[in-house]
């Protein structure tokens, strides 16, 4: 047995909104600080790709991933409205009380991936994890070779973190694409599954010693790891995360459990190789 | 470990020591038939508690992982949230633990308090449990039709995990061997003398005798281990114990070595809500669901696998040093479908075997 330890693995500590923001239809970002600076400052070590177990009191808790870059000064999540607790969220102002317990998961090897170029496919709320990723290569720019950014939605109202990306596109060496399923009246970008933009005229794609971080639906992630295998990129070159039913976020309630892999705490990120083993769907 | 012998008249003065010490006692008693279960000890069924009985369906896991455990409560006061956490450390012997659900315990501690993560909860209500394990000794009233602990080295007598364990001698003595400070401090009482080689010798001759006598059931784990373990059992395998899946839970909520839980949060009243955890069952159609109604595991077989392949993997076993089956048959007792562990076993390993990969080629 390990030896006892003081601290009470499910027990959530009591943090602040600060801010709400309205992001795409259903979805929005809630800026949050902990009550308790010392409860701050412990959690400013968390690692691109954690998440977080965030507790609504009275409804019930849910996992949440952690756009912010720890090279951020705000800590946020970006949620959609689902079901009981994220509806029960979306109702909160700035001022009221939620619970967070955290970060949790293995989060993304960004030191690996140091001297690499980095390519982000991200489809819809899938970009959510992966900001964290892209604001933490961009501040740390010199470690890392070309990056491409990919995302697509399926209407214009529905792409992510629209300033984010504009700021990566100002950034050398950066380089950044959005595409729709639909257009609209103003829109005069790509129209397409987020792939098709891979082999577009003026996009270059960097495909050796690099990583592709991809998130999104299940139908996407299957058309763009079948198109980035084709480019060249190995099952171990591609790199996402497993979103899974969780309850305890801690490796011990059972529910995230698949194949050898317990993804709360073995995961949420996984290479395509990994994946593969674990004989899951996406 | 020190061994005493003490009288089969004064056994359950042991169950006294523990009261007198403080300890709750719980202990195994016995309606008729097959009806027995774990209850507190009283001074009005103090009499009633049975040595040799049936092991109970409902295991007593439940004293350490309670079915349904509060984890802690929220209160909201004009904008403020209290979070208060709700521990039980009770000073609890269990008294009657057979070996089977010994090892349970075992498993649940390599579970609970291993990797990463301590289970708070867990561990407060471990701490101060007293295991006091019976050995099952009686072939007759003991070990029951679906009982199979020697294919799953876990009995008929445990070899750790204990504070104390007795054995019925016969000739109206009973062994006690004290596993840790705790079983040996009872030592002190006069009820307790020095064993002699005779009774060591006896013992071992009870064991190699109550060994022999098990019943109808075999589980050839090695076999099934290894057949899952390389992805050798095929999809029709899978398919066909899946489909003798009536998905109702039982074999999980009967089992001393399952360890998954749901969270739920519900109102108290007085404006509070409490936060429980809950036993939840891989069998169930819901334990996967996520968000836009897909499901990973939506056959039903797929979930079967799930179980076993949780239980079994050679992967797991290496982690938790054991397999999370520790024969004591009860799921074999509450499977309508016969897919209890050593049912399935048997199928892994008879449709797995694929006859001719192993037989020579003569050319
Ligand atoms: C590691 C991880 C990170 C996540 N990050 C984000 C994020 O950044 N932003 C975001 O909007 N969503 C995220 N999710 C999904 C989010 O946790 C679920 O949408 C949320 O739990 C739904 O809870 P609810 O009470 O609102 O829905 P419920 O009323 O409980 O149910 C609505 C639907 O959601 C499903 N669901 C319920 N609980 C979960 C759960 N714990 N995990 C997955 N599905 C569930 C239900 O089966 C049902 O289909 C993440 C999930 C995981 C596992
Ligand atoms: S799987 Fe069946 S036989 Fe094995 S410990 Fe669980 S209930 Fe007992
Ligand atoms: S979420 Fe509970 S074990 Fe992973």
């Amino acid at each position: 047995m390990n030896p006892p330890s003081a601290e009470n693995i499910y027990l959530p500590r009591v943090a602040v909104l600060d801010r709400v923001e309205d992001n795409i239809p259903d979805v929005k970002t809630f800026y949050w600080r902990f009550e308790n600076p010392a409860d701050q400052r412990a959690f400013r070590g968390f690692h691109p790709g954690q998440f977080v177990q965030v507790t609504i009191a009275g409804v019930g808790e849910f996992p949440a991933s952690l756009p912010p870059s720890p090279t951020e000064d705000q800590i946020f999540f970006t949620i959609r409205q689902v079901g009981g607790c994220t509806a029960a969220l979306h109702r909160l102002r700035p001022g009221d009380k939620i619970a967070v317990r955290g970060p949790y998961g293995n989060g993304f090897p960004m030191e690996q991936y140091q001297g690499k170029n980095l390519v982000f496919v991200a489809g819809g709320i899938g970009l959510i994890p992966l900001r964290s990723c892209i604001v933490y290569a961009i501040a740390h720019r010199s470690n890392y070779g070309r990056i491409a950014i990919f995302h697509g939605a399926k209407t214009p109202k529905e792409l992510m973190y629209r300033d984010v990306l504009a700021a990566c596109q100002q950034t050398p060496g950066v380089e950044c694409h959005l595409t729709v399923d639909r257009g609209d009246n103003g829109w005069e970008g790509n129209v397409g599954v987020v792939s098709s933009l891979f082999k577009k005229p003026g996009v270059a794609m960097p495909v050796e010693n690099t990583v592709a971080f991809v998130c999104g639906p299940p139908v996407m992630f299957r058309f763009v790891i079948r198109d980035l295998l084709a480019m060249g990129l190995t099952e171990r070159d591609i790199i996402s995360t497993l979103e899974r039913y969780m309850k305890c976020g801690v490796g011990k309630c059972g529910h995230c459990c698949i194949g050898v892999a317990y993804i709360c705490v073995d995961g949420p990120v996984f290479t395509y190789e990994q994946i593969k083993r674990l004989g899951e769907d996406i | 470990m020190k061994a005493r012998i003490l009288d089969s008249v004064d056994v359950l003065k042991i169950v006294d020591l523990l009261s007198e010490q403080g300890y709750e006692v719980v202990a195994p008693f016995h309606r008729e038939g097959q009806d027995s279960y774990f209850d507190v000890v009283t001074p009005a069924n103090r009499h009633a508690v049975r040595i040799h009985l049936p092991n109970p369906l409902y295991p007593p896991k439940r004293f350490i992982f309670p079915h349904i455990e509060r984890l802690m409560t929220f209160r909201q006061v004009n904008g403020d949230l209290q979070i208060q956490a709700t521990h039980e450390e009770p000073r609890r012997a269990i008294f009657g633990i057979r070996s089977c659900d010994l090892a349970g315990i075992g498993h649940l501690d390599r579970y609970f308090l291993g990797r990463e993560f301590r289970d708070t909860y867990y561990e407060k209500r471990r701490r101060h449990a007293l295991l006091i394990n019976v050995v099952c000794s009686d072939p007759q009233r003991d070990v029951g039709d679906d009982c199979f602990c020697v294919c799953a080295d876990t009995g008929p007598a445990a070899r750790e995990h204990f504070d104390l364990q007795l054995m019925d001698l016969g000739r109206g003595e009973f062994m006690a061997v004290a596993g840790s400070p705790a079983g040996q401090a009872l030592f002190q009482s006069p009820i307790f003398r020095k064993a002699k080689p005779a009774h060591v010798e006896r013992r071992r001759a009870i064991l190699a005798e109550v060994r022999k006598r098990f019943k109808t059931h075999t589980s050839w784990f090695s076999a099934a281990v290894r057949y899952l373990s390389q992805d050798k059992v095929t999809e029709r395998t899978w398919e066909e114990i899946g489909n003798r899946c009536m998905e109702c839970g039982g074999c999980t909520y009967v089992c001393p070595a399952c360890t998954c839980f749901t969270v739920s949060d519900r109102p108290i009243g007085d404006g509070q809500t409490e936060r429980v955890r809950i036993w939840d069952s891989c069998a169930l159609a819901g334990f996967t669901r996520m968000a836009g109604g897909f499901n990973p595991r939506r056959a039903v077989h797929d979930r079967r696998n799930r179980r076993f392949f949780r239980k079994l993997a050679h992967y797991f076993v290496q982690r938790e040093l054991s397999m999370a089956c520790v024969g004591c048959g009860r799921c074999v007792t509450v499977c309508h479908g016969n897919i209890g562990m050593p049912s399935v076993v048997e199928m892994l390993r008879r449709t797995t075997a694929g006859v001719q990969e192993h037989e020579p080629a003569i050319r």
